[in-house]
């Protein structure tokens, strides 16, 4: 189970899938040959949250090299999770829509998943043997009704221009770490650490302490059950995630309040507050860190005093930090598709280990394929042991289990409860 | 051409600017035009929600206000369109939520609305309650359908049924997005490609364009546009501030017209109206179409032009050509024509000159004397013809060498004086003394333009006098040169002043019919012109019409020697009764002479012309035939052709003069030479030899020449009256060989006895002369088998065998051009009719 996944330094994995394609196991990419009529006109509807998704706007054009007369859209959806069963509904549905894991066992995308075609039924024609069986989730029934595009993790953004100038490492364990920050908050930095204090994924308690927890739960498989549960007596598993975020909102390392005031939002704000350039280490997914090429010229403090930075494991575990591969987005075929059959023809093109990985490229995350992502900005995750490297779906963990953590986490960060408070409180903790 | 085409291409290029910058106005028409449907469609929509919210706040002003309820009854029934979509948001509810017209697609029973998430009422506060203005939300997805719509939206007061009271609420008039898409259907027909998007000051799409990638337009322009920043703000500055039109690059790199206004009745929203340039500029290949087929046309015209062109430069080539072939041919004709005239002359001239020794009927002396002076006229005629040949075809050059003026002058005035005496004319003299002796300079070109002068007066002049000056004088510039002015001034018949430009133009003769018993080319007044034209000089004439004319020229010329020439006159005139002498005929029977030429015939008529000398005459055929006599025999003086086959006579000399202990080690030996021009003297004297003799020979330069080289004490002056008849009968067998013309014969050799036995050197030598040949052609030696040839074309002519001279004359052409062919294919025939002669001709030495 712990080995399922393996964490391949990018550049050192790319040289291998020249030589092998899809690794592990997996078939070779095949280069993409288009079932139907190269005149064929057809147009196709792609929804989703992303205010913008050029990544996939790339990919339009790299199909149109095949199907000159296709005509694909990608249209953002506010409210999304509440509206996409609706427009799935409506009068104007999309082909293709924006699908993620935590999705699976909501009975409020029951009709969302009820408009989704099974992917692994072989009629759809889709291979997806390239993507990672560890990310590959199925419903119930063992439908695959949702592939993953992109992934991320969770640890944090790290000026690497202060280290150098400070003369210091980045800490790959919990001690180093406090040192650190304590060297980096005699020298000035008020607050070594940052990140946004929020509920979401991406909050900062979140991306320093829950992949720890996802460690101590996949080592304790046997207590998922009742952490699926909700079970109070399950809230124990997360007291060793809770006493080291304690310490760690307690310690030298971070001004949580000064968080709060200055980190408005779980995305723009972060990323701009850490391109002020005095921020040490920021605490983010990395759905953010996809947002930081594009802002980059967007930011007057980076654009005039430019650093270099890259993303690294959260060190909170005394061996060091911890790896843990989520599904960031995925992608369903609405089966009442006006057009399915080229829907499911771009489906057949996109999923490829070829076009995944421009598309992580692009978007600064990681693909879902077996080499990861060649961006460099994820460089410094293959340093982590393959024992502390693993995926969400190794945890066994539901939403409803995950989301009480992260209403521990937020309370116990903030300062709401204490930690024997969280535990004793686990499956009624109140979430946002 | 090319400049038509530039002209051409410009004007289209033009025409395509002006047609690109058109389609561009219209595209910015259109795009106000869209603004004005637009704001049309939005004015009507507004409207539209305005009266449903009038009509519920004139409820609640009546005192009966409007539950919810009741307004989405109401909504129901007023709205015609099941697409459109009535929202009623309480203000006060922080979920921003309300009720909706229709139920929720994937809800049937939900008729809650809430926009707690999307965010399109951060302005709402500022939202005027006014029914002139448009209140309009951004695109977003409409939480009811999921489906892409825009709201109009204006404030009403409805009753809250649970409190009973009175409450703000916002209502909603939802419209599907493809709704206002709907309205501009009308552009895909003139701009297909088109897409229209709505943005607010800020670059955020409020409607968004298919083809636009990111959230924000300006964002998007930033990501696939090259601009500075203040590039950058510049767009950004326009966009948000007026109506215009500017190229940017889309995502694929194409250039792409914007075209941005703002909306008329929300002058915050920017109408953006997109397109690719190709689109527009589409309209330029009408242009195109025209360039390509006038450039087509122009094409066909520069193809026939030059057809036609071509044509008529080939036929001009080829007229030029054949004018160039003719002037050539014409030349050469000339040339070869004189050459073969002058050989034939030297027989004439000769042998007339010894009828006139020979004869003592005063009949034929008379007849005799008008055959040399006519001869003498002819020679004058073709040596015009010759040089002037020579100067059209480029090939007259001016030779300076060293002469003596004296000799030069005495020349002339021997050549004149017996004309202007036979005319009854006074010919004077004024010769400045002080003229140096020796002066260099081309002595026979000199001496030839004065002859010509002095010859033209003494023909023009029928009484009276010629009078020829030279004198000379020092330029102060040139101290090594003397100025010499020559003019002959005649008491003629004068030239009109209108006859003067004739004079020198080739072939024109003056009067002509006036003077036609005057003989003359029309060619010496122009090679004098061209002599003097080539030494720097010019001819000037003076005439009085029937008075007389004055001829006149200066040279200059190095002076070599400055010793005055003295006082000509006297010496002229004391030469002159030498002369008269000279008359008179000498015998040297004990003087001893050798004459070396590979032409028999003109050995034959050498020995003629001192036969009644009695000088013993020895002859040899070829160079080495001669240096053999010359080892064993002593001579007084030796006569060496230049132009012999093997061996020339250069080389024979060098040879005899390396014979040390031959008897004739300081012999004088002279050169016999038809090369008459300046330098030759000068040549032969370097090479060795003591003097030279010009060829056709004459007599009384011959006798004049060997009286100056004899031995005075071999020479006996002797009297005229020899009585010598020529009564010597040709043999019979000679009027029976067809291949000869014995009466030219005759007249060749002179007398019947001459001609006897020059047939029988003729066919004595013709076997030895014919396998000659044959060696020569056999080895390879194309030069000397055509000067056997030339000789053989000489000799068969002296001895009347015309025909086969002039076939010997066609192969020696042929030699001498290198036709090669011609040569091999007829010398067999010649050879066989010239031993076929030789062997009819054979009894006449077995009967010597």
């Amino acid at each position: 189970m712990k080995k399922t996944m393996r964490t391949i330094l990018p550049l050192s994995l790319a040289f291998m899938l020249l030589l092998q394609g899809c690794a592990g196991g997996k078939k070779a990419d095949v280069p993409f040959t288009p079932k139907y009529d190269k005149d064929t006109e057809f147009s196709l509807t792609v929804a989703g949250s992303y205010g913008n998704f050029e990544s996939l706007e790339a990919e339009f054009e790299r199909f149109y090299e095949y199907y000159p007369n296709a005509n694909l859209q990608y249209v953002t959806m506010d409210d999304y999770n509440n509206v996409i069963s609706s427009a799935l509904a409506g009068s104007e549905p999309p082909d293709i829509f924006m699908t993620n894991g935590a999705m699976i066992g909501n009975e409020m995308y029951d009709d969302m998943f009820e408009a989704c075609e099974v992917l692994s039924d072989p009629s759809s024609g889709i291979d997806y043997s390239c993507i990672r069986d560890s990310l590959i989730r199925t419903t119930d029934s063992g439908d695959v009704v949702m592939l993953p595009i992109f992934t991320t993790s969770y640890g944090m953004l790290v000026n690497l221009d202060i280290f150098e100038k400070e003369g210091l490492k980045v800490p790959t364990d919990f001690k180093e770490f406090k040192d650190v920050c304590a060297k980096l908050k005699s020298a000035g930095y008020d607050s070594p650490v940052m990140g946004t204090d929020r509920f979401s994924g991406s909050g900062l308690f979140n991306c320093f302490v829950y992949p720890m927890f996802a460690y101590d739960v996949i080592n304790n498989s046997d207590k998922v059950d009742s952490l699926n549960n909700l079970e109070p007596s399950a809230g124990e598993l997360m007291r060793p995630a809770l006493e080291r975020l304690d310490e760690f909102v307690n310690s030298d390392c971070i001004d949580v309040a000064k968080c709060q005031e200055e980190i408005t939002d779980e995305y723009d704000s972060v990323i701009m507050r850490f391109f002020e350039g005095d921020v040490p280490m920021m605490l983010a997914a990395g759905d953010v860190v996809s947002g930081t090429a594009k802002r980059e010229s967007k930011s007057d403090a980076f654009s005039a005093h430019p650093f270099k930075y890259g993303f690294f494991a959260a060190p909170a575990g005394d061996e060091g930090g911890y790896f843990i591969n989520s599904i960031s987005v995925c992608f369903s075929v609405n089966k009442n598709s006006r057009n399915l059959d080229m829907t499911n023809e771009f489906m057949r093109f996109l999923i490829s280990g070829k076009e995944l990985r421009n598309m992580a490229s692009l978007k600064r995350l990681i693909a879902p394929v077996d080499d990861f992502s060649s961006d460099e900005m994820y460089s410094a995750l293959a340093g982590i042991p393959d024992k502390r490297s693993f995926s969400d779906k190794e945890t066994g963990l539901l939403d409803p289990a995950v989301r009480q953590f992260r209403a521990a986490i937020y309370a116990v960060g903030n300062g709401q409860m204490s930690v024997d408070e969280a535990v004793a409180a686990y499956g009624s903790i109140p979430e946002e | 051409m090319g400049f038509i085409l530039f002209i051409i291409i410009g004007y289209a290029n033009i025409r395509a600017e002006e047609s690109s910058k058109n389609g561009i106005i219209g595209f910015e028409k259109m795009t106000v035009t869209t603004n004005q449907i637009i704001t049309n469609y939005l004015d009507d929509e507004q409207h539209l929600c305005d009266i449903w919210a009038d009509y519920i706040n004139s409820s609640a002003k009546d005192g009966t206000p409007m539950s919810a309820e009741d307004v989405m009854a109401f909504i129901r029934k007023a709205s015609i369109s099941s697409e459109i979509e009535g929202h009623l948001i309480f203000l006060d509810s922080p979920e921003r939520a309300g009720l909706s017209t229709t139920a929720k697609v994937s809800d049937p029973d939900v008729y809650t609305v809430s926009y707690k998430k999307i965010d399109i009422f951060d302005n709402i506060e500022n939202v005027v309650d006014s029914t002139d203005v448009v209140n309009l939300t951004r695109a977003y997805t409409n939480p009811m359908n999921g489906v892409q719509s825009i709201a109009f939206y204006n404030f009403v007061t409805v009753l809250d049924e649970d409190d009973g009271e009175l409450k703000d609420a916002l209502l909603m008039r939802v419209v599907p997005l493809s709704s206002l898409e709907q309205k501009l259907v009308f552009l895909k027909g003139e701009y297909e490609n088109v897409e229209i998007s709505l943005v607010d000051r800020d670059g955020n799409y409020v409607i968004h364009g298919r083809s636009f990638k990111n959230s924000n337009f300006f964002e998007y322009y930033k990501s696939y546009n090259a601009a500075s920043a203040g590039e950058y703000e510049h767009v950004t500055r326009e966009i948000a501030g007026g109506t215009g039109t500017m190229t940017i690059r889309n995502h694929k790199g194409e250039d792409c017209i914007l075209s941005y206004t703002p909306l008329k009745t929300m002058t915050t929203w920017i109408l953006l109206a997109y397109i690719p340039a190709s689109d527009l500029v589409a309209n330029r290949s009408i242009d195109w179409l025209l360039l390509a087929i006038a450039t087509f046309g122009f094409m066909i015209l520069l193809i026939f032009n030059s057809i036609v062109f071509m044509t008529y430069n080939r036929k001009l080539a080829e007229a030029a050509q054949q004018a160039n072939e003719a002037n050539e041919a014409k030349s050469n004709f000339l040339s070869t024509m004189s050459h073969d005239i002058r050989t034939p002359m030297n027989a004439i001239l000769g042998l007339n000159e010894m009828i006139l020794r020979d004869s003592d009927d005063d009949n034929i002396r008379m007849y005799s004397e008008n055959i040399k002076t006519a001869g003498s006229t002819l020679l004058g005629i073709i040596n015009d013809i010759l040089d002037f040949s020579k100067i059209e075809a480029g090939k007259m050059e001016i030779i300076n060498v060293d002469y003596s003026s004296a000799s030069l002058l005495n020349d002339l005035v021997n050549m004149v004086q017996k004309k202007a005496d036979d005319k009854g004319l006074s010919f004077n003299l004024d010769i400045d003394r002080n003229i140096p002796s020796i002066l260099n300079g081309d002595e026979i070109r000199i001496k030839q333009i004065i002859i010509n002068i002095l010859s033209n007066a003494v023909k023009y002049t029928k009484e009276g006098s010629i009078t020829f000056s030279a004198q000379a004088h020092k330029p102060e510039d040139k101290p090594g040169a003397v100025m010499i002015r020559v003019s002959v001034a005649d008491t003629g018949i004068g030239i009109k002043p209108e006859d003067l430009d004739k004079l020198f133009v080739a072939f024109e003769r003056i009067e002509e019919k006036k003077n036609r018993n005057i003989e003359g080319t029309g060619l010496g007044m122009t090679i004098v012109q061209r002599f003097l034209g080539m030494m720097g000089s010019h001819l000037e004439v003076e005439s009085e019409y029937g008075r007389g004319s004055v001829f006149s020229f200066e040279l200059e010329q190095k002076v070599v020697k400055w010793d005055p020439i003295g006082d000509f006159e006297e010496a002229f005139r004391r030469s002159l009764s030498e002369r008269i002498n000279y008359r008179e005929k000498f015998t040297a029977p004990d003087a001893r002479v050798l004459v070396v030429d590979d032409t028999p015939v003109n050995l034959t008529v050498f020995v003629n012309l001192l036969k009644q000398t009695g000088i013993r005459i020895d002859t040899a055929e070829s160079g080495d035939e001669g240096i053999s006599l010359f080892r064993n025999k002593p001579y007084d003086v030796i006569f060496l052709d230049h132009m012999m086959p093997d061996k020339d006579g250069i080389e024979t000399l060098q040879e005899m003069k390396s014979i040390k202990d031959a008897p004739n080690a300081s012999v004088p030996v002279i050169c016999l030479t038809a090369n008459a021009i300046s330098g030759m003297r000068e040549m032969y004297t370097n090479a060795g030899f003591d003097d030279y003799l010009t060829k056709p020979i004459d007599a009384e330069r011959l006798e004049l020449m060997l009286l100056e080289y004899l031995p005075g004490d071999k020479v006996t002056p002797v009297s005229d009256d020899n009585d010598d008849t020529d009564d010597y009968v040709l043999p019979d067998l000679l009027y029976g060989i067809k291949e000869i013309d014995v009466e030219s014969g005759l007249n060749y050799c002179g007398d019947g006895e001459s001609y006897v036995m020059t047939l029988g050197m003729y066919s004595a030598s013709a076997e030895k002369k014919a396998e000659e040949i044959e060696n020569y052609r056999a080895a390879g030696d194309i030069k000397n088998a055509t000067v056997k040839i030339h000789a053989l074309k000489s000799a068969s002519r002296a001895i009347g065998a015309l025909e086969l001279g002039e076939f010997a004359a066609k192969l020696e052409k042929a030699g001498n051009s290198g036709d090669i062919e011609t040569l091999d294919k007829e010398l067999g025939e010649l050879l066989s009719r010239y031993r076929q002669l030789a062997s009819d001709l054979e009894p006449l030495n077995e009967t010597e």
